[in-house]
């Protein structure tokens, strides 16, 4: 249903700033989850479940370890 | 085009591209990342932080090996990322950028943004390598290094809509006007506070590589949502626009 409603209802077509609001939310939803998650998560992410320990084990910190430093964003 | 093919190609476009990216980097990039580590471990011994011992090298390949094993996936989430801030500015500037095919304008658009996103804040907060960082700066060098990206971002449309202005020059001015801006905006920001201990020879091929692996990033980006743009959007026109 909700693939029927982005597929017939809006359509993008860029005449000006023809682009659906919904469309444009939902990147810029992924874009700030991806930043934060490869440039800026301490643990932040996973103390949503396993609290403080999160923050002791970095799971998502180095797994995205390379690429953050890699890309330029600040590391320790 | 519709609004769900839009989504899809540009997710599918930043993940491609991510994903190169990492690869990229793997293959030039690590080689680095490992010597500076190195660097690393021998501070830590040398300071009495950690003692050279079978455990400590059993510990440590454990999560050498989940670092390095990230930097494609952390690529592809990257990737994914940048691309959907990229597919954004696409579907809104589009009609604006020069070139007489999607695949063009993408290319010029990718161009600008690595050039503002990118190749500027690096001269002002170059990256570095592990062994360089101080953990206690880590938030105020990340507050720093996202509020340079944001300010060249922001100033390159504000200066692209100031020039609509002028009948005449609007390049010239919209580049003028950035150029003495971001220059002011580069003085006056505070410095990385770290101070670089490791060779500088190290540092300064590592951030070679790694300007080659992001720009490898843009490129692929530029090409790939150009392409699909062409394959899936029949309703629009590409004719040239310099506006």
């Amino acid at each position: 249903m909700l693939l029927n409603f982005m597929s017939e209802s809006s359509q993008i077509y860029a005449s000006k700033t023809g682009i659906s609001k919904l469309a444009i939310m939902a990147l810029a939803i992924v874009f700030t989850a991806g930043l934060f998650v490869v440039g800026f998560d301490q643990g932040h992410i996973f103390s949503l479940v396993y609290g403080d320990q999160a923050f002791e084990d970095l799971y998502i910190h180095e797994l995205t370890h390379d690429m953050r430093h890699a890309s330029g964003f600040p590391c320790h | 085009m519709k609004t769900v093919h839009f989504i899809i190609i540009v997710l599918i476009s930043g993940a491609i591209a991510g994903t190169i990216h990492g690869t990229v980097n793997f293959v030039i990039v690590e080689p680095y990342l490992d010597q500076a580590i190195e660097i690393e471990n021998r501070n830590l011994f040398a300071s009495g932080d950690e003692k050279d011992t079978p455990e400590f090298w059993v510990e440590y390949e454990g999560y050498r090996v989940w670092q390095k094993s990230g930097q494609i996936l952390a690529g592809a989430i990257l990737g994914t990322s940048l691309g959907a801030l990229f597919g954004i500015v696409f579907a809104l500037a589009r009609s604006s950028l020069p070139g007489n095919n999607n695949i063009k304008k993408a290319i010029v658009l990718a161009g600008i943004m690595w050039f503002a996103m990118y190749l500027i804040p690096f001269f002002k907060y170059p990256a570095n390598p592990p062994t360089v960082g101080d953990a206690e700066t880590v938030v105020l060098r990340a507050i720093l290094y996202l509020s340079f990206i944001a300010i060249s971002g922001f100033s390159v449309v504000g200066f692209y809509k100031l020039s609509k202005r002028f009948q005449n020059n609007k390049k010239f001015v919209a580049l003028l006007g950035y150029g003495i801006f971001i220059s002011l905006v580069f003085f006056v920001m505070p410095d990385n506070p770290d101070e670089i201990t490791a060779p500088m020879n190290l540092v300064n091929e590592f951030r070679l590589m790694s300007v080659l692996g992001v720009t490898s990033f843009w490129a692929s980006i530029g090409v790939i949502l150009g392409f699909f743009w062409n394959r899936f959007d029949t309703h629009t026109e590409t004719t040239p626009s310099y506006n």
